[in-house]
């Protein structure tokens, strides 16, 4: 709700009038392909025994199916489409545009509304049958094997996982006992940060055997069995002064 | 451009360009077509996202370190979702809805809604034309539907939920924002904004705001009843009206009126079931029939509520509505349909207060139709005018009189013709003189044409029951009654008299027996012991 853009107001004060066109999907999809230019086709109104009539041809090189260039005989793209226009009947619609650095402009009205429908010939009609053909395929295939696999899972003496974990407990050793003025310093410290801890976490942080620091812990602070944290432990509310943003907790010595 | 000419038809030729390196991303904005938006006459305009949404999709974050905060909660909320399978979708920028403000703070404002699925089967492109008259393409990226916002003050849920269980409850609908915004003051939310908005609707309502202050409220009713006449028709409209809280100069007359009527109505509904009335209905069908409909309407509940009074209404109470039945009737042609209304459900009233969430209309009774005690002013005013109608008992009933139109003048004419034959006022309990009262007054001013032949009023025709007083005695004897009972033996209809007769005649015979009086339910009762 921070920044708040003051939308340019030009295209709606010049009263441009723009269209709004539905076209399909696949003429979209051609129209991407355009060169640079972005040349696609050709717009022809005209005044047909009163009525306007508008249509839309598209350029040669566009109605490939594939890649543009290739003249794929196979599966041609229609060429030729005419307009279907609406007036807009009462509902306003405008256009306003973003653009990359978020400033956001109103570029007008929209006047006209239009469909590009395609000219239905055989070819048409092969080309939305392919597109039925894809769009009915399964996103999932059931696929039978004639072999199992065998690459995996193959059976393994210690898994490496286990090694790996093994190994570290070698190189670590039994955890000592650590001075017990250093070790309730670590809990103070973390308790500071942390009202509620579990036992397993604190040994974590502390790398202190369980039993000695439930011992600490018996001392300084208490067992949350029931409520929200449950089997947690927290401080005694003598060693803890909690403020609203900061901790400033009053040791006292054991 | 090249332009073809051929024979039948003439067209310009454009080229189509769809531009590709644009930076910039077109969406729809589209208005509802009822809303009636001009972009043309927006001087100013802004825009930004609503990111609402936000804090219900990102967590919440207890600040590290405070107290009650757990080490890993984070962490263990997070494995505990997707253990259970929740997903919580991603708050994307790029789907939330715009704000728009038009001309600054005092305009409009938009909410617009993405619309989904615009781009997935077919691609919309919005073609303009170029200076050179080649037209170019841009494709849609959103389509937004703009909607306004309400700028005024609006109920939540819950106070939405809670003013209609209390609908029929509440008379003045305007009260409902008004008190929402003390409320509001008082918990000093946002000053500036309410009390201006306050203000302003406390000017309009002119002291409306004095819902809290009850004589407030009797003030107005001391207003004549010119005011509420003006706006009595309109009662119905009015009150849906007064929902809307857009009403503004508007809505200040017709709250007021609509007070007005509130508590007038529900006077004059009361004093109107008399039973009276129904007695004067027969007489009145003399009359050339005056208001088709709205009388007719009136005839049967009328009925019903006579049927159903005597168990309800003390005698003091039928005298209250008496005097104010005066002033009913000059606001009778008004009016007629909501008191058709009023009477039918005057005395479920006191039932229906129970079935208050029921969403069945018509069933349970509104404030306005409940009885109301008279303000004591208004009796106290009419005090006078009753006493000098008590006395006022016609010798014959009021045949001449009943043929005057029901107009205000009838009423005041037939008022004046009271006082100027002072009668020997009885000393019959106010039961009596309640029934002479009106049956001076009620044939013509009330107007009621009925449909009951008027065949009934001359001669007594042969039926079961004869208005004599070894009739009365007999029934006294039986069972101690109120004399709306009496009059229910002695129906109009079955003795072949009219109303007006019938009370008379009947409060002949009382005289004569002088029944001993009994005080049962606060209802005089009278009895014999013989």
């Amino acid at each position: 709700m921070s920044d708040k853009t003051e939308v340019n107001l030009t295209g709606v004060k010049q009263s441009k009038g723009l269209w709004l066109v539905k076209v399909p999907k696949y003429l979209s999809q051609q129209w991407d392909k355009a060169r640079e230019k972005g040349e696609v086709g050709k717009i022809t109104i005209g005044k047909k025994q009163g009525k306007t009539e508008v249509r839309f041809s598209l350029n040669e090189e566009l109605t490939a199916l594939g890649a543009v260039g290739e003249m794929d005989a196979s599966l041609q793209v229609p060429k030729d489409h005419p307009f279907t226009m609406h007036a807009v009947g009462g509902q306003t619609m405008a256009v306003f545009s973003q653009s990359d650095t978020d400033e956001i402009s109103l570029e007008g009205t929209v006047v006209h509304r239009a469909e590009c429908r395609p000219v239905v010939d055989d070819n048409y009609m092969k080309l939305k049958k392919l597109q039925i053909k894809e769009s009915t395929k399964p996103q999932r295939l059931s696929q039978q094997l004639e072999r199992a696999i065998t690459t995996v899972f193959k059976p393994v003496a210690n898994h490496d996982f286990n090694v790996e974990y093994e190994k570290k407990k070698k190189s670590e050793g039994k955890m000592v006992r650590a001075e017990r003025q250093v070790v309730l310093d670590m809990l103070f410290s973390a308790f500071e940060k942390h009202q509620y801890y579990n036992i397993k976490d604190l040994v974590d942080i502390t790398k202190q055997p369980v039993t000695y620091l439930k011992e600490l812990m018996r001392e300084i602070g208490t067992y949350n069995s029931k409520g929200a944290h449950k089997s947690t432990w927290e401080l005694k509310p003598e060693y803890r002064h909690y403020q609203s943003a900061e901790e400033e907790e009053e040791m006292q010595t054991a | 451009m090249t332009s073809l000419g051929s024979s039948s038809s003439s067209a310009t030729e454009y080229t189509v360009r769809v531009p590709k390196n644009t930076s910039k991303k077109y969406n729809i904005m589209a208005f509802n077509s009822g809303d009636r938006v001009n972009c043309s006459t927006w001087t100013q305009a802004r825009m930004e996202r609503d990111m609402s949404a936000r804090r219900i999709y990102g967590e919440e974050e207890t600040q590290e370190g405070a107290a009650g905060s757990e080490f890993g909660k984070k962490q263990r909320e997070e494995a505990r979702r997707k253990k259970f399978g929740i997903v919580t979708r991603e708050f994307k920028v790029e789907d939330q809805p715009w704000i728009l403000k038009v001309n600054g703070k005092a305009g409009k404002r938009f909410k617009g809604q993405k619309k989904g699925g615009v781009t997935e089967n077919a691609s919309y492109y919005i073609f303009t034309q170029c200076p050179d008259g080649a037209f170019e393409a841009f494709p849609v990226h959103g389509w937004y539907n703009f909607t306004p916002l309400a700028k005024h003050r609006t109920l939540t849920a819950e106070e939405a939920e809670e003013e209609w269980g209390r609908r029929n409850k509440v008379v003045n609908h305007f009260s409902i924002m008004l008190q929402r915004r003390f409320r509001e003051q008082e918990r000093g939310e946002d000053d500036e904004d309410e009390g201006e908005k306050s203000g302003k609707k406390k000017k309009k309502g002119g002291g409306r705001g004095g819902d809290l202050r009850i004589h407030d409220l009797e003030d107005d009713l001391e207003m004549s009843s010119d005011d509420s006449d003006s706006s009595m028709g309109d009662d119905g409209e009015s009150k849906t009206k007064a929902k809307k809280p857009t009403g503004k100069g508007k809505g200040k007359k017709k709250r007021k009126s609509n007070e007005h009527e509130a508590l007038e109505d529900s006077d004059d509904g009361d004093y109107e079931g008399l039973e009276v009335d129904y007695m004067s209905d027969e007489s009145s069908s003399d009359d050339e029939p005056e208001k088709g409909k709205p009388s007719k309407g009136e005839d049967l509940p009328k009925g019903i509520d006579e049927a159903s009074e005597s168990e309800e209404e003390s005698e003091e109470e039928k005298q209250n509505e008496e005097e104010a039945k005066e002033e009913e009737e000059e606001e009778e042609g008004k009016k007629t349909p909501v008191q058709v209304e009023k009477k039918k459900k005057k005395d479920s009233s006191g039932e229906s207060d129970s079935s208050d969430d029921s969403d069945i209309e018509g069933e349970t009774a509104s404030a306005l139709f409940m009885k109301k005690r008279t303000p004591p002013k208004r009796g106290g005013g009419r005090g006078s005018a009753g006493s000098s109608r008590t006395g006022s008992r016609p010798g014959t009933p009021s045949i001449d009189s009943a043929s005057t139109s029901n107009t205000l003048r009838a009423a005041a004419s037939k008022l004046e013709q009271g006082k100027r034959q002072p009668q020997p006022a009885t000393d019959s309990p106010a039961a009596k003189r309640l029934k002479m009262e009106p049956s001076s007054q009620s044939p013509a001013p009330s107007g009621k044409s009925t449909p009951q032949p008027p065949s009934g009023k001359s001669t007594p025709s042969s039926s079961d029951v004869q208005l004599t007083e070894e009739a009365v005695r007999r029934y006294l004897i039986r069972k101690p009654m109120t004399t709306k009972d009496l009059l229910k033996k002695f129906q109009t209809k079955r003795t072949g008299l009219s109303s007006e007769q019938t009370v008379n005649v009947l409060a002949q015979i009382l005289k004569r027996l002088n029944p001993e009086r009994k005080n049962v339910n606060d209802k005089m009762h009278f009895y014999l012991t013989e």
